[in-house]
Protein backbone atom coordinates (compact mmCIF):
# COMPACT_ATOMS: atom_id res chain seq x y z
CA UNK A 1 0.00 0.00 0.00
CA UNK A 2 1.09 3.40 -0.52
CA UNK A 3 2.48 5.47 2.13
CA UNK A 4 -0.64 8.42 1.33
CA UNK A 5 -3.01 5.33 2.28
CA UNK A 6 -1.26 4.35 5.17
CA UNK A 7 -1.57 7.44 6.85
CA UNK A 8 -5.52 7.74 6.24
CA UNK A 9 -5.51 4.04 8.01
CA UNK A 10 -3.86 5.74 10.50
CA UNK A 11 -5.35 8.14 11.26
CA UNK A 12 -8.77 6.66 10.85
CA UNK A 13 -7.51 4.57 13.52
CA UNK A 14 -6.69 7.70 15.80
CA UNK A 15 -10.18 8.68 15.22
CA UNK A 16 -11.91 5.90 16.84
CA UNK A 17 -8.94 5.12 19.53
CA UNK A 18 -10.30 8.90 20.71
CA UNK A 19 -13.89 7.95 20.17
CA UNK A 20 -13.67 5.03 22.39
CA UNK A 21 -11.69 7.16 24.71
CA UNK A 22 -14.63 9.93 24.63
CA UNK A 23 -17.29 7.30 25.20
CA UNK A 24 -15.60 5.65 28.21
CA UNK A 25 -15.48 8.47 29.47
CA UNK A 26 -18.88 10.25 29.19
CA UNK A 27 -20.50 7.04 29.42
CA UNK A 28 -18.58 5.19 32.80
CA UNK A 29 -16.08 7.92 34.36
CA UNK A 30 -18.11 10.89 34.27
CA UNK A 31 -21.13 10.45 32.77
CA UNK A 32 -24.12 12.80 32.59
CA UNK A 33 -25.59 13.73 36.52
CA UNK A 34 -29.33 14.31 36.21
CA UNK A 35 -30.44 16.63 38.85
CA UNK A 36 -33.75 17.03 38.08
CA UNK A 37 -35.25 13.17 37.45
CA UNK A 38 -38.93 12.21 36.54
CA UNK A 39 -41.41 9.95 39.18
CA UNK A 40 -40.87 7.52 36.55
CA UNK A 41 -37.36 7.20 36.82
CA UNK A 42 -37.72 6.08 41.07
CA UNK A 43 -36.24 2.73 42.05
CA UNK A 44 -39.52 0.03 42.49
CA UNK A 45 -38.76 0.36 46.04
CA UNK A 46 -39.67 3.96 46.37
CA UNK A 47 -42.00 3.51 43.74
CA UNK A 48 -43.96 1.14 46.45
CA UNK A 49 -43.60 3.57 49.30
CA UNK A 50 -45.28 6.36 47.14
CA UNK A 51 -48.11 3.50 46.16
CA UNK A 52 -48.51 2.76 50.03
CA UNK A 53 -48.59 6.51 50.73
CA UNK A 54 -51.65 6.76 48.02
CA UNK A 55 -53.35 3.53 49.33
CA UNK A 56 -53.40 5.29 52.91
CA UNK A 57 -54.86 8.37 51.69
CA UNK A 58 -57.67 6.69 50.10
CA UNK A 59 -58.23 4.55 52.99
CA UNK A 60 -58.62 8.28 54.73
CA UNK A 61 -60.38 9.99 52.14
CA UNK A 62 -62.28 7.45 50.17
CA UNK A 63 -61.47 9.66 47.05
CA UNK A 64 -60.67 7.48 44.14
CA UNK A 65 -60.57 10.31 41.65
CA UNK A 66 -57.74 11.68 43.77
CA UNK A 67 -56.09 8.10 44.25
CA UNK A 68 -56.12 7.64 40.72
CA UNK A 69 -55.06 11.16 40.21
CA UNK A 70 -52.01 10.70 42.31
CA UNK A 71 -51.02 7.66 40.83
CA UNK A 72 -50.41 9.53 38.03
CA UNK A 73 -47.56 11.18 39.31
CA UNK A 74 -45.23 8.08 38.95
CA UNK A 75 -45.94 7.96 35.37
CA UNK A 76 -47.84 7.00 32.06
CA UNK A 77 -48.22 3.33 33.14
CA UNK A 78 -51.74 1.96 33.89
CA UNK A 79 -52.88 2.28 37.53
CA UNK A 80 -54.03 -1.47 38.12
CA UNK A 81 -50.79 -2.10 36.58
CA UNK A 82 -48.90 -0.30 39.00
CA UNK A 83 -50.83 -1.25 41.74
CA UNK A 84 -49.71 -4.56 41.29
CA UNK A 85 -45.96 -4.07 40.40
CA UNK A 86 -46.31 -2.16 44.09
CA UNK A 87 -48.43 -5.09 45.46
CA UNK A 88 -46.23 -7.89 44.13
CA UNK A 89 -42.69 -6.04 45.34
CA UNK A 90 -44.40 -5.21 48.69
CA UNK A 91 -45.68 -8.95 49.22
CA UNK A 92 -41.77 -10.31 48.29
CA UNK A 93 -40.28 -7.77 50.94
CA UNK A 94 -42.71 -8.73 53.57
CA UNK A 95 -43.96 -5.19 54.14
CA UNK A 96 -46.49 -5.55 57.05
CA UNK A 97 -49.81 -6.88 56.48
CA UNK A 98 -51.78 -4.23 57.31
CA UNK A 99 -49.71 -2.05 54.54
CA UNK A 100 -50.72 -5.03 52.12
CA UNK A 101 -54.02 -4.82 52.66
CA UNK A 102 -54.24 -0.47 52.17
CA UNK A 103 -52.70 -1.30 48.75
CA UNK A 104 -54.92 -4.52 48.10
CA UNK A 105 -57.91 -2.87 48.93
CA UNK A 106 -57.17 0.56 46.45
CA UNK A 107 -56.43 -2.07 43.89
CA UNK A 108 -59.37 -3.15 44.04
CA UNK A 109 -61.30 -0.21 44.28
CA UNK A 110 -59.52 0.80 40.65
CA UNK A 111 -60.20 -3.05 39.44
CA UNK A 112 -63.95 -2.46 40.53
CA UNK A 113 -63.96 0.72 39.12
CA UNK A 114 -62.50 -0.27 35.48
CA UNK A 115 -65.05 -3.34 35.68
CA UNK A 116 -67.63 -1.07 35.85
CA UNK A 117 -66.60 1.39 32.67
CA UNK A 118 -66.30 -1.63 30.35
CA UNK B 1 39.86 23.10 -10.32
CA UNK B 2 37.80 24.54 -13.14
CA UNK B 3 34.10 25.07 -12.73
CA UNK B 4 32.90 22.77 -15.39
CA UNK B 5 34.58 19.81 -14.30
CA UNK B 6 33.63 20.12 -10.75
CA UNK B 7 31.93 17.08 -9.48
CA UNK B 8 28.29 17.59 -8.41
CA UNK B 9 26.67 14.99 -6.34
CA UNK B 10 22.72 14.69 -5.79
CA UNK B 11 21.25 13.16 -2.34
CA UNK B 12 18.59 10.97 -3.48
CA UNK B 13 15.60 13.19 -2.07
CA UNK B 14 13.39 9.69 0.00
CA UNK B 15 9.67 10.65 0.77
CA UNK B 16 9.74 13.39 2.93
CA UNK B 17 9.56 12.50 6.85
CA UNK B 18 6.31 13.38 8.26
CA UNK B 19 5.62 14.16 11.85
CA UNK B 20 2.85 11.68 13.14
CA UNK B 21 0.56 15.11 14.26
CA UNK B 22 -2.04 13.97 12.33
CA UNK B 23 -2.33 11.01 14.80
CA UNK B 24 -2.85 13.21 17.59
CA UNK B 25 -5.26 15.43 15.18
CA UNK B 26 -7.26 12.43 14.65
CA UNK B 27 -7.43 11.40 18.20
CA UNK B 28 -8.46 14.77 19.53
CA UNK B 29 -11.22 14.93 16.87
CA UNK B 30 -12.38 11.12 18.25
CA UNK B 31 -12.58 12.43 22.00
CA UNK B 32 -14.69 14.98 20.88
CA UNK B 33 -17.16 13.36 18.85
CA UNK B 34 -16.40 10.24 21.57
CA UNK B 35 -18.06 13.12 24.39
CA UNK B 36 -20.47 14.50 22.62
CA UNK B 37 -22.11 11.42 21.52
CA UNK B 38 -21.60 10.39 25.45
CA UNK B 39 -22.70 13.54 26.62
CA UNK B 40 -25.55 15.13 24.69
CA UNK B 41 -26.63 12.40 21.84
CA UNK B 42 -26.87 9.03 23.95
CA UNK B 43 -26.19 10.33 27.72
CA UNK B 44 -26.36 7.60 30.16
CA UNK B 45 -30.38 7.36 31.47
CA UNK B 46 -30.51 6.50 34.83
CA UNK B 47 -33.63 3.73 35.77
CA UNK B 48 -33.36 3.95 39.05
CA UNK B 49 -33.47 7.12 40.71
CA UNK B 50 -34.13 8.47 44.31
CA UNK B 51 -36.85 11.04 45.78
CA UNK B 52 -33.98 13.76 46.72
CA UNK B 53 -32.77 13.54 42.54
CA UNK B 54 -36.17 14.39 41.32
CA UNK B 55 -37.19 17.97 40.59
CA UNK B 56 -37.93 20.38 42.52
CA UNK B 57 -42.01 20.59 41.93
CA UNK B 58 -41.82 16.91 41.89
CA UNK B 59 -39.89 17.25 45.46
CA UNK B 60 -43.04 19.51 46.40
CA UNK B 61 -45.17 17.19 45.15
CA UNK B 62 -43.91 14.21 47.05
CA UNK B 63 -43.47 16.37 50.07
CA UNK B 64 -47.01 17.59 50.31
CA UNK B 65 -48.03 13.65 50.22
CA UNK B 66 -45.81 12.94 52.92
CA UNK B 67 -47.42 15.72 54.83
CA UNK B 68 -51.13 14.27 54.20
CA UNK B 69 -50.27 10.85 54.96
CA UNK B 70 -48.77 12.26 58.21
CA UNK B 71 -52.15 14.55 58.87
CA UNK B 72 -54.41 11.83 58.08
CA UNK B 73 -52.15 8.75 59.78
CA UNK B 74 -50.00 10.52 62.83
CA UNK B 75 -47.03 8.64 62.22
CA UNK B 76 -44.30 10.81 62.41
CA UNK B 77 -41.80 8.14 62.42
CA UNK B 78 -42.63 7.43 58.99
CA UNK B 79 -43.36 10.58 57.54
CA UNK B 80 -39.71 11.38 58.98
CA UNK B 81 -37.71 8.30 57.16
CA UNK B 82 -40.14 9.53 54.11
CA UNK B 83 -38.67 12.98 54.54
CA UNK B 84 -35.17 11.81 55.31
CA UNK B 85 -35.37 10.68 50.99
CA UNK B 86 -35.90 13.65 50.17
CA UNK B 87 -32.44 14.69 51.35
CA UNK B 88 -33.42 18.65 52.39
CA UNK B 89 -30.88 20.31 54.15
CA UNK B 90 -33.35 21.53 56.48
CA UNK B 91 -36.88 19.55 56.05
CA UNK B 92 -38.67 22.15 58.53
CA UNK B 93 -37.74 24.98 56.82
CA UNK B 94 -38.43 23.19 53.44
CA UNK B 95 -41.93 22.34 54.97
CA UNK B 96 -42.52 25.75 56.05
CA UNK B 97 -41.64 27.74 53.31
CA UNK B 98 -43.54 24.97 51.18
CA UNK B 99 -46.63 25.50 52.99
CA UNK B 100 -46.25 29.09 52.53
CA UNK B 101 -46.67 28.93 49.29
CA UNK B 102 -49.28 26.58 49.07
CA UNK B 103 -51.27 28.46 51.38
CA UNK B 104 -50.47 32.05 49.17
CA UNK B 105 -51.57 29.61 46.29
CA UNK B 106 -55.00 29.16 48.23
CA UNK B 107 -54.20 25.05 49.09
CA UNK B 108 -55.09 25.50 52.55
CA UNK B 109 -55.83 22.19 53.17
CA UNK B 110 -52.31 21.29 52.12
CA UNK B 111 -50.92 24.32 53.80
CA UNK B 112 -51.80 23.03 56.97
CA UNK B 113 -50.54 19.52 56.31
CA UNK B 114 -47.02 20.68 55.62
CA UNK B 115 -47.39 22.97 58.54
CA UNK B 116 -48.43 20.40 61.05
CA UNK B 117 -45.62 17.94 59.76
CA UNK B 118 -43.04 21.04 60.20
CA UNK B 119 -44.24 21.84 64.04
CA UNK B 120 -44.46 17.75 64.67
CA UNK B 121 -40.74 18.12 63.48
CA UNK B 122 -39.71 20.48 65.91
CA UNK B 123 -41.40 18.46 68.81
CA UNK B 124 -41.85 19.55 72.21
CA UNK B 125 -39.73 22.34 73.76
CA UNK B 126 -38.10 19.58 76.53
CA UNK B 127 -36.41 17.38 73.08
CA UNK B 128 -35.41 20.61 71.24
CA UNK B 129 -33.35 21.40 74.39
CA UNK B 130 -31.84 18.06 73.82
CA UNK B 131 -31.20 18.27 70.00
CA UNK B 132 -27.42 18.58 70.11
CA UNK B 133 -26.94 19.64 66.70
CA UNK B 134 -26.26 23.46 66.16
CA UNK B 135 -29.24 25.34 64.83
CA UNK B 136 -29.79 28.92 63.79
CA UNK B 137 -30.69 31.61 66.37
CA UNK B 138 -34.40 32.04 67.10
CA UNK B 139 -36.48 34.62 67.42
CA UNK B 140 -36.93 36.01 71.52
CA UNK B 141 -40.49 36.09 72.17
CA UNK B 142 -41.54 39.77 72.75
CA UNK B 143 -44.89 41.22 74.18
CA UNK B 144 -46.78 41.78 71.39
CA UNK B 145 -49.71 44.71 71.51
CA UNK B 146 -53.07 42.87 70.84
CA UNK B 147 -54.29 42.50 67.79
CA UNK B 148 -50.71 42.61 66.40
CA UNK B 149 -50.36 40.02 63.52
CA UNK B 150 -48.74 36.66 64.52
CA UNK B 151 -46.66 34.11 62.62
CA UNK B 152 -48.87 31.21 61.63
CA UNK B 153 -46.25 29.11 60.16
CA UNK B 154 -42.71 28.52 61.11
CA UNK B 155 -40.57 30.90 60.51
CA UNK B 156 -38.12 30.42 57.81
CA UNK B 157 -34.49 30.35 58.39
CA UNK B 158 -31.95 31.81 56.15
CA UNK B 159 -30.08 29.55 53.44
CA UNK B 160 -27.19 27.87 54.24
Amino acid sequence: MKSRTWRFVFFALAILAGFAAGLGYGWAINPVQYRSTGPHTLQIDYQTDYVLMVAELYQAEGDLAMALARLGFLGDTPPLVMMNDAIGFADAQRYAAADLGLMRSLAFAIQQALEGME
Amino acid sequence: MLDDTRETRITPIGPPKRNPWYLLTGAVLGLILGLVYAWLINPVVYGSSTPGTLGEADKDFYRATIAQVYASTGDLDRALLRLTLLEDPDPVYALGAQAQRALAAGRDAEAHALALLASALQGPPEQQKNNTQPSPPQPSPTNLPPGAPTHTLPVPTAAP
